[in-house]
């Protein structure tokens, strides 16, 4: 019974990425049980916030089966413009319309350049990012935006139940987006992400859902842009550098797969808060937080190593089954493992 | 006839890029008469040449199908390894050299095994390797009690000398260490067994498994080359600059891939060659230092080379398509 127990939750990704994150939680806790202190996990979690956004709006991508690697650069730019918008006066609804549209034109330009033209999309996105990252550059003219208004900082800081108002927006984005993936238009994604051909034969919108799936993560993007600028108070033309690749590792953490179809938000914002909290982790076990990168990189290849063998383990289990259930031979434990199997799916 | 025709198709493609380095050389050369000077325009190649190097064997693996997104934070890691095993373990340089190729080969190694023996997707296993290795890179530096920002410098005159010579007063060396490893790369990729195994892999590799070829094994040397390449580019950087630090290499990911891609490799394998990127990475390094003679910030110097990637690969794709419908009419007339 408990194997049966066990085999159902790593099937579940969300929960098994849940399970994670406790463990890892705890563990730091037993070495340095200040980092358990309910100020110091809600701080982690806030902290989090802009690669939730970014990871939640490239999972649409990813279960689309493609990538999106201009998000870093989109970030930076939406966070350039509006910043200087909102340094300037500018009513603030105006600069978040602005770094909306920004979002809008390069998810466009992504998508159609690969449904249009028909560009791998991890190319066109690697061009759309050199030339947005050009772009920050052009419009800041190198130099940092900075002495931006105390009250817009100041909206970064705003709590409710300890939990930040930009998390709540996250964390309702989230929820609106799961409910969302479980509409039929939702739905869509999966399917075309599990099988493209299937997906254009049984009359699924291939093109409309993937230009608006990579149209999604451009937006969620440059809306994290927004919250980075109130976050850190400062823009350089660097910003964002590299959060595409930390992003596409978070959703992985989170269980959802490159080659598409499998995964789900909760999972992507998961992984987010594990990505995030590293850093912070290394320092409550007295480690400096140069070793990032390293504990990072493990961290990714151990449980994406793990996470494929027990996927393949799977595979050959049907497999063997079906073997068995197709030879004579087998009919006596066929029927055993046929009902083993219904439980399986219960 | 089909082969004919595909040989004409890809030395069309090399033209292409041939013409597009010589239409670079002259619009440069008007915008800047120095950038015509021999002495510049050879030593150009000092600023380009690990994204020259590294391409070269990333191609081999992008044409398995493939993905190297590490081979930037392994320039890093072996350069690293040079500065700490030269200076903190007292070795000969060349021995610590030869090390940091062990060293990149190892990583290779260990990330080729994750995707040709565990069968994860590519890009990830990459991606974690370029977190770990340049994380590595940084830990080591730490654990050597170096200073992150200085580097480990002062390396003895004879390593110094060896990317920074120039035959003739004009050709440095590195353009003949460029010339070898592009000798050395054509040689592996088109005309060994091994070269042709590693494009089969690339256009269908159960096909290649079940004519009893060890796809998978050579899908992992593809990652130990490329690492190997990535540490011999560390190698290059650290003595033509003369100081080992753990950040090289961190921003070559995105050019190198472009390289390929321009060169005409399939990202989605089986096609490809290393002329073309070779010509490809020329082509691009060429942009960038000419359009920054020309007198452009560097920082803006992505935009041209992201603007003519998406336009060579998207009027390949549309060539691409227009040409399977004419096959398709063909074929359809045929069979009518």
């Amino acid at each position: 019974m408990q194997s049966i127990d066990f085999k159902k939750i790593i099937k579940q990704r969300g929960v098994s990425s849940l399970f994670f994150v406790i463990i890892l939680f705890l563990l730091v806790g037993l070495i340095n049980p200040d980092f358990l202190q309910v100020s110091n996990l809600l701080l982690t979690l806030n902290a989090s916030v802009v690669f939730a956004l970014l990871s939640i709006g490239i999972s649409f991508v990813l279960f689309t089966g493609e990538i999106d690697v201009s998000i870093g650069a989109v970030l930076g730019f939406s966070a350039a413009v509006s910043a200087t918008l909102i340094r300037d006066g500018k009513p603030w609804a105006f600069a978040f319309l602005v770094a909306v549209f920004i979002g809008v034109v390069c998810g466009l330009i992504n998508g159609c350049g690969l449904m249009f033209f028909n560009i791998p999309s991890i190319i066109i996105t690697l061009g759309t990012n050199s030339i947005v990252r050009g772009l920050v550059y052009v419009y800041t003219g190198g130099r940092w935006v900075e002495n931006l208004p105390m009250e817009y900082k100041a909206l970064s800081q705003v709590t409710f139940c300890g939990i930040t108002l930009f998390y709540w927006i996250a964390l309702i984005i989230m929820l609106a987006g799961t409910f969302f993936l479980h509409t039929p238009a939702g739905r869509n994604f999966f399917a075309i992400g599990d099988n493209i051909d299937g997906a254009t034969l049984i009359g699924i919108p291939v093109k409309k859902t993937k230009i608006s799936a990579f149209v999604l993560s451009s937006v969620f993007a440059s809306v994290a842009g927004l919250m980075y600028v109130s976050r850190i108070g400062f823009v350089t033309p660097v910003a964002g550098n590299g959060y595409e690749m930390k992003a596409i590792a978070a959703c992985v953490l989170g269980g959802i797969s490159l080659s598409g179809g499998v995964g789900n938000l909760v999972g992507a914002v998961l992984g987010s808060i594990i990505m995030a909290s590293v850093g912070r982790i290394l320092v409550f076990m007295k480690f400096s937080s140069d070793y990032d990168g390293t504990i990072t990189g493990l961290l990714l290849i151990i449980i994406v190593v793990v996470d494929a063998l027990l996927q393949q383990h799977t595979i050959e289990k049907t497999r063997r089954l079906r073997l068995l259930a197709k030879t004579a031979q087998g009919s006596a434990q066929n029927s055993k493992n046929s009902e083993s199997d219904k439980k399986d799916g219960e | 006839m089909i082969n004919v025709s595909m040989v004409k198709k890809k030395i069309g493609w090399e033209l292409f890029l041939i013409a597009l380095l010589l239409l670079e050389v002259v619009v440069f050369g008007f915008a800047n008469p120095r950038f015509l000077r021999p002495q510049v325009l050879f030593g150009s190649i000092n600023d380009f040449i690990s994204i020259c190097v590294i391409s070269l064997f990333v191609t081999m693996v992008i044409i398995t199908g493939g993905m190297d997104i590490q081979a930037g934070s392994i320039v890093g890691l072996s350069s690293i390894i040079v500065g700490v095993m030269w200076k903190q373990a007292g070795m000969n340089i060349w021995v610590a050299c030869v090390f940091a190729v062990l060293g990149g080969m190892l990583c290779g190694l260990l990330s080729g095994f994750f995707i040709a023996y565990a069968k994860v997707q590519p890009m990830v296993v990459t991606l974690g390797g370029s977190f770990l290795y340049s994380g590595l890179a940084i830990s080591i530096t730490r654990i050597a009690k170096v200073e992150l920002y200085k580097g480990i410098s002062g390396f003895p005159e004879s390593f110094i000398q060896f990317s920074n010579i120039r035959f003739f007063g004009i050709f440095p060396s590195q353009i003949l260490i460029f010339i070898i490893m592009i000798l050395i790369a054509f040689i592996i990729l088109h005309c060994t067994k091994f070269g042709r195994y590693i494009y089969l892999c690339g256009i269908n590799q159960n096909a290649a498994e079940y004519s009893g070829i060890n796809t998978r094994f050579i899908i992992m040397l593809t990652y130990a080359l490329s690492g190997i390449g990535a540490a011999i580019a560390g190698i290059i950087l650290t003595s033509y600059l003369g100081t080992a630090k753990a950040d090289f290499g961190k921003e070559l990911t995105m050019p190198i891939v472009t390289a390929v891609v321009l060169g005409g490799t399939a990202i989605t394998g089986g096609k490809g060659s290393i002329v073309g990127t070779a010509l490809s990475s020329l082509v691009i390094g060429l942009m960038r230092f000419g359009l920054s003679m020309a007198g452009m910030k560097t920082q803006y110097l992505d935009i041209p080379v992201g603007i003519i990637l998406i336009i060579a690969v998207g009027l390949r794709g549309l060539n691409e398509l227009g040409l399977l419908s004419r096959f398709s009419l063909k074929s359809l007339r045929k069979n009518s």
